[in-house]
């Protein structure tokens, strides 16, 4: 309520740059930055969703109809690499600058410019990568996981490996800048434990980026020695082992599944309290939750390799060190749901999103725990049932979490409130086809449908247009999304109020809306009760 | 109703940040060299 008395003309004296460039190219404010982000992350889930429409309209029928098949495969990799390096991380990283600083009461992040250097390396990364689709030879084909023998055919890998590696220096400065902001910048009365949990979530997926994201540069680097320098890591004839890259590769590629989940743990946390009016239930198992799991993520990368031949031991030691994860997700889950228990609850969009994850990321979990063990694995491995497991975690989990953080402060960024009518035709469109598109996928993996095939035989014909029906049709809901977005931004007359949501508490709340483009220059006297978690006993 | 910082107090807040991210930096680049130097220890 600080601000209730200076409202609009914030921007008198330190208001934003009034050129284009400079505002936007040379940008130090963490508003601005994470604006960025988000920009770019929303192109970017457009081109990987295009993509994906390439893949489902090849796999409507059986044979060969529309695209080559080397094609087809640059189409799943060029997918995967686009919506989880372009798409999902940058995302939360938006999400990350935007409400970081205002959450816990800094004027900005820690390390401005470094934010953003990390940013504008984006860009050049991504027109990289896509830029080897219109190669001669073509870009990377053998899958996002790039193992070899396979990945080291690929004509452009070094342009490949390059962009891998100014994706992750940008994660890398982003994680370190996060790190930096939550532990210094915090205001005074900002305890650790009464920060928000997005906040905490945050916290510890950066230290998961700070302990993963340099190990697959380091296996990145060794593909491209393998190919270029004459150095034998994974070709046995060297005396190399191409399952090594493996061991390599899923010791980042498990963590990193939890850095684009962690973070939507953190939203859905902010956003089902305050449509329940309550606060959260359990905030200290929520807080403890997230750093076991984040924990456990670095003994299970196995899980990925049952099928390639380890050691008995290994296999059970990894079967039961994945099962061992659905502890603490329970606890999450079972937290949320006492969250909701006895709340005034309302629905609007964000919590329509929320509540859809909270249902929907559970299955994903439950088909996890199927692949997690070892002699169901063998059968499942590499079949379509992966493929319904990890769209059902990282859609209706990962995605749905960004989407319903987008309706929730699109208010405070923007200052007006989004069509609420319209929001809510975008959720049951999403939630509807998105169920059509990855459901059957269930059936057709546990039939026997390998992955990453552009043709198949015809007993799974009526499945996969099912599929591609509910695709092409998710596809479009996405378009709606991108139209309320444009009107909440640029033609909304609905003024959103400071607290936008009756139920919502916390600092980034009492600040106006639209946020000014400066906020907290001076921190904030925390009074606990403005806080969701400012008395915790549990 | 804001809390005033010292000068002082603030430039110890951004000193102190920055060394937070110095020390979390050499950890990255110490991630990465393990990573390729544990492969070259293996294959030995
Ligand atoms: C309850 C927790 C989970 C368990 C037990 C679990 C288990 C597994 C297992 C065993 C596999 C390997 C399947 C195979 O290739 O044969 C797998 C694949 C995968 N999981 Fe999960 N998972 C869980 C949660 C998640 C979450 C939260 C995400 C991401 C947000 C995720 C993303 C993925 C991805 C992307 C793959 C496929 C990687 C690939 O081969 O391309 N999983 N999961
Ligand atoms: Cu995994």
């Amino acid at each position: 309520m600080a601000h209730a008395a200076t409202h609009d003309h914030h921007d008198d004296h330190h208001g934003a740059p009034k050129n284009f460039f400079v505002r936007w190219c040379m940008s130090t404010n963490h508003k601005d930055i994470g604006t960025l982000y988000l920009v770019f992350s929303l192109l970017m889930f457009f081109i990987g969703g295009s993509f994906a429409m390439v893949i489902r309209a090849e796999l409507f029928k059986p044979g060969m109809q529309l695209v080559q098949p080397y094609f087809f495969n640059e189409m799943t990799t060029m997918h995967a690499l686009v919506m989880i390096f372009g798409a999902v991380m940058p995302a939360f990283v938006g999400l990350g600058n935007w409400m970081i600083p205002l959450m816990i009461g800094a004027p900005d992040m820690a390390l401005p410019r470094m934010n953003n250097l990390s940013f504008w390396i984006l860009p050049f990364a991504f027109a990289l990568l896509l830029s080897t689709l219109f190669m001669a030879g073509g870009g990377p084909a053998g899958g996002w996981t790039l193992y070899p023998p396979l990945s080291l055919q690929t004509d452009s890998l070094a342009y490949v490996v390059f962009a891998v590696h100014l994706m992750g220096i940008s994660s890398i400065m982003g994680a370190i800048n996060i790190i930096a902001t939550i532990l210094n910048m915090r205001a005074p009365g900002m305890d650790l434990l009464k920060m928000p949990v997005f906040v905490w979530s945050w916290l510890i997926t950066a230290f998961l980026l700070i302990a993963v994201m340099p190990v697959l540069a380091g296996a990145v680097t060794m593909l491209l020695t393998d190919k270029y320098f004459g150095t034998s890591f994974f070709n046995a004839g060297g005396g190399g082992d191409p399952v090594l890259f493996q061991h390599i590769f899923w010791f980042f590629g498990h963590p990193e599944v939890y850095i684009m989940i962690l973070p939507a743990f953190g939203i859905i946390s902010e956003i089902i309290p305050t449509f329940s009016r309550k606060p959260i239930f359990g905030y200290k198992a929520m807080v403890f939750a997230i750093a076991s799991i984040a924990f456990l993520s670095f003994i299970v990368w196995a899980h990925h390799m049952f099928a390639v031949g380890l050691p008995l031991g290994a296999e059970i030691f990894f079967m039961y060190a994945t099962m061992l994860i659905a502890v603490p997700t329970g606890v999450k889950v079972f937290n949320w749901v006492s969250t909701m228990w006895g709340g005034s609850m309302t629905f609007e969009t964000p919590m329509l999103f929320a509540v859809a994850f909270v249902i929907l990321f559970t299955i994903g979990g439950f088909s996890g725990l199927m692949l997690a063990l070892v002699p169901a694995d063998f059968q499942y491995h590499d079949s379509y049932f992966v493929v319904a497991h990890f769209h059902y975690v990282l859609v209706t989990g990962a995605i749905f979490a960004i989407i319903a953080a987008t309706y929730y402060w699109l208010p405070k960024w923007t200052g007006h409130m989004y069509s609420e009518f319209w929001g809510k035709v975008h959720f049951w469109n999403s939630v509807i086809w998105v169920n059509v598109l990855f459901f059957p996928q269930h059936f057709l993996g546990l039939a026997g449908m390998p992955r990453r095939i552009p043709d198949y035989n015809v007993a799974f014909a009526n499945f996969n247009m099912i599929s591609s029906i509910g695709g092409f049709l998710f596809g479009a809901s996405q378009l709606i999304f991108l139209g309320v977005i444009v009107h909440a931004v640029w033609f909304s007359r609905k003024k959103a109020t400071d607290r936008v949501w009756e139920g919502a508490k916390g600092l980034e709340w009492t600040v106006p809306s639209p946020a000014p483009y400066h906020t907290f220059e001076l921190p904030p006297v925390i009074h606990d009760e403005e806080l969701a978690h400012g008395h915790v006993e549990d | 109703m804001n809390q005033q910082l010292t000068e002082t107090e603030q430039a110890a807040r951004l000193k102190r940040a920055r060394r937070t991210a110095y020390a979390v930096a050499a950890i990255a680049v110490a991630v990465f060299l393990f990573s390729i130097l544990q492969m070259l220890w293996i294959s030995k």
